[in-house]
């Protein structure tokens, strides 16, 4: 124990441990980390590979091995890119390190329209605590806020309206600006600088390169878990072998640990379903000054003056504003033009400003699996999110133009740009239909979601899946609503709060 | 990249593509294949056939061309030749998928404008405007190939430190 294997080279026997863990993000290195502290024997399996300084390139290549499906997981019309990380430490290694906190009105609607009794405000509070002591959460200083963020935040001002610097959970950072490939400083304190490490302290021992493809014996007192080993590149399965623990952690993301239930034929009905991809628009803007949103921190500014807080009966709405800058890529694909004309636009890519509009939904996606095991996104936008989509166009039109933008540009297949408020209302006009607008999704959750009865949710309040018995769900697949605006923090929350609860039994 | 969830194009979705567009009832295979012509030998192709490569060029070409706002351009970047690299490590039912989006792409100015000619023998221009006709196409199977196509393209020729100059972006 106590090691990291790459199986992509390592030889893989099969192997009994008390829990065997999934995937090696915020949910299941948190919990791993606790089980191995409280004593238990834990292998973490994980796809993906071991990326720190000097692996990282912070090229647009990178997209191809630390992102789940080489980069290019969509919905199944292609309407939504599903970004996920796919490496030693998951998500954290390839967001964009903002640290929002579960708010008090998730927790108390959770209690009282889910009966999640237990999750109270009061409850998670230490474990909220804990996580931020974790990320080493921090406000970023004001030297650290580039100009794209600060654009944001100026035109915020102009209009009186809400605005935050958002905390993050980067040390010693040296603003290289290409987070989202991750960060070739090893500045992210992130699952794979604190929680694999402390795991690993613990006696947890770690199998990378490694896909777990079936649980058998989910009733038992012994769970099987099939795995095959992945190439190098993590591209092709290779070998076969088998995990025997008495407890299964899934903590793969909400697409992942849903298809691994499905393909094992494990859990209820609700498995799959209720899907929130918590999508997100990107937007540019051109000034007559350098921006060069390229530099520095990508996302520390949000205009929050229309995100609307949940309450013990209304779950996260609205809609918040986001500073994001990203590779040169990236920033090729939400630019409207193509050919000469879009050649000319990113000939200006140095003076553009860009920001991410977030819209919470309300989990009407769906997980399936094809017959080859894979998974498929079912996702439809409905009406009043397209319309909270229109509204924040025009809210982030109107901030640029607030903040001296001279054109303010909304990457849809027929693209409209904004010069003056006039033209405000062109943007009524977008139907958002699939394959016309280059929406993400970086905040999957939902798809087990906890619920105090089968006949409400996949998973009980202990995140121990339905008709399993010690098979739990610790990532954000079990939140019955959108945790927050960005899902890091609370998944580290509620991993430890039920890590816990499940070390403390026999 | 952005490709590997491209299993949208079925083989029935395929045909029927044709089917509607009025391919299959347009001519014979073999006048088909003789409008397509010749394409150009490329060495050293894992994946992709000749005709598959110079229909994606021909694309690339179209959406990056040399010289205007700045110089680099994609006639000179084999750019179809990344795909090829990448499509070889994907899994079997989306390699066809892919290379019946290129047969698609390749036949679209007969499916769907009724001219008897192929994609990579029509300018620049005209590649262009069909192109970017996909995009606001009112099928969605035309939207899907378009915008899959442009993100992976735009993603390998953006990745080149020649253009990041060009374009102002700051190397590290």
């Amino acid at each position: 124990m106590n090691e990291i294997k790459d199986l992509s080279s390592a030889k893989a026997e099969d192997v009994t441990v008390d829990v065997c863990v999934i995937g090696s993000g915020p949910g299941g290195a948190t919990a791993a980390w606790e089980l191995a502290a409280a004593g238990k024997q834990v292998l973490i399996l994980e796809e993906g590979g071991d990326f720190i300084y000097p692996s990282l390139t912070l090229r647009d290549g990178m997209y191809d091995q630390l992102y789940m499906e080489r980069g290019g997981r969509s919905t199944s019309d292609l309407a939504i890119t599903v970004l996920q990380g796919r490496a030693l430490g998951g998500g954290g290694v390839i967001n964009a390190c903002d640290v929002v906190p579960l708010h008090d009105g998730v927790l108390r609607h959770w209690q009282k329209t889910y009966g999640l009794t237990d999750f109270s405000p009061e409850a998670l509070e230490p474990y909220r605590k804990l996580a931020l002591v974790d990320l080493s959460a921090n406000l970023p200083t004001e030297d650290q806020l580039n100009a794209n963020n600060k654009l944001l935040r100026a035109g915020t001002a102009a209009l009186g309206w809400r605005g935050e610097v958002m905390m993050h959970n980067r040390v010693g950072c040296v603003g290289l600006g290409r987070c989202l490939v991750g960060c070739a400083a090893d500045a992210k304190r992130n699952p794979r600088f604190v929680a694999i490490l402390k795991a690993l302290d613990a006696g947890a021992q770690v199998y990378m390169r490694a896909r777990a493809v079936r649980i058998e014996d989910a009733t038992g007192d012994v769970k099987v878990i099939r795995v095959r080993t992945l190439d190098a590149k993590g591209y092709h399965e290779e070998r076969s072998f088998v995990v025997r623990a008495k407890t299964v952690v899934l903590a793969a993301n909400a697409v992942a640990s849903a298809q691994l239930l499905l393909r094992s034929g494990l859990g209820n009905e609700h498995v799959g379903r209720n899907l929130s991809l918590q999508p997100q628009l990107p937007i540019t803007a051109l000034f007559e000054r350098d921006v060069r949103l390229f530099r520095g921190i990508p996302q520390s500014y949000a205009v929050t003056e229309f995100e609307e807080l949940a309450t013990e009966t209304t779950p996260l709405g609205g809609f918040r504003i986001e500073g994001i800058g990203a590779t040169l890529g990236i920033m090729s694909t939400i630019l409207p033009a193509m050919g000469p004309k879009g050649k000319e636009q990113m000939a200006l890519l140095r003076r553009m400003a860009a920001s991410l509009l977030l819209v919470p939904d309300g989990g009407h996606g769906t997980v399936t699996v094809d017959a080859k095991g894979r998974p498929k996104i079912g996702y439809a936008m409905p009406d009043e999110q397209k319309k909270r989509f229109r509204a924040a166009v025009v809210a982030a039109a109107k901030l640029y133009l607030a903040a001296g933008a001279t054109k303010v540009m909304v990457p849809t297949a027929v693209p409209v740009e904004v010069t003056s408020t006039a033209d405000l209302a062109a943007i009524d006009a977008l139907t958002f239909e699939p394959a016309t607008t280059p929406f993400l999704s970086a905040h999957q959750q939902g798809t087990v979601r906890f619920a105090a009865s089968a006949s409400a949710g996949g998973a009980d309040p202990s995140g121990q899946v339905y008709g399993t018995r010690g098979v739990y769900v610790l990532d954000s697949s079990g939140y019955p609503t959108s945790s927050s605006s960005h899902t890091m923090t609370p998944i580290i929350t509620t991993s430890r709060f039920l890590a816990r609860q499940i070390a403390s039994r026999p | 990249m952005a490709l590997s969830r491209f299993s949208v194009l079925t083989r029935r979705r395929f045909l029927k593509a044709l089917g509607a567009g009025g391919l299959l009832a347009a001519g014979s295979a073999g006048w088909l294949v003789a409008l397509r012509g010749c394409a150009p030998s490329v060495a050293g192709l894992s994946c992709l056939t000749e005709h598959e490569h110079r229909t994606l060029t021909a694309l690339a070409v179209a959406l990056f061309p040399e010289g205007g706002a700045f110089a680099a351009g994609a006639a000179s970047r084999d750019l179809a030749r990344t795909f090829d690299a990448y499509l070889a490590d994907e899994d079997e039912d989306r390699q066809s998928d892919l290379k019946r989006a290129l047969l698609l792409l390749e036949y679209g100015p007969l499916v769907y404008d009724h001219r008897g000619v192929t994609f990579s023998h029509l300018s620049a221009e005209e590649r262009l405007a069909h192109f970017e006709s996909w995009t606001t196409s009112a099928e969605l199977l035309r939207r899907q190939i378009a915008l899959a196509f442009r993100k992976f393209l735009s993603m390998v020729f953006y990745d080149d430190e020649t253009v990041w100059a060009q374009v102002g972006y700051e190397a590290l």
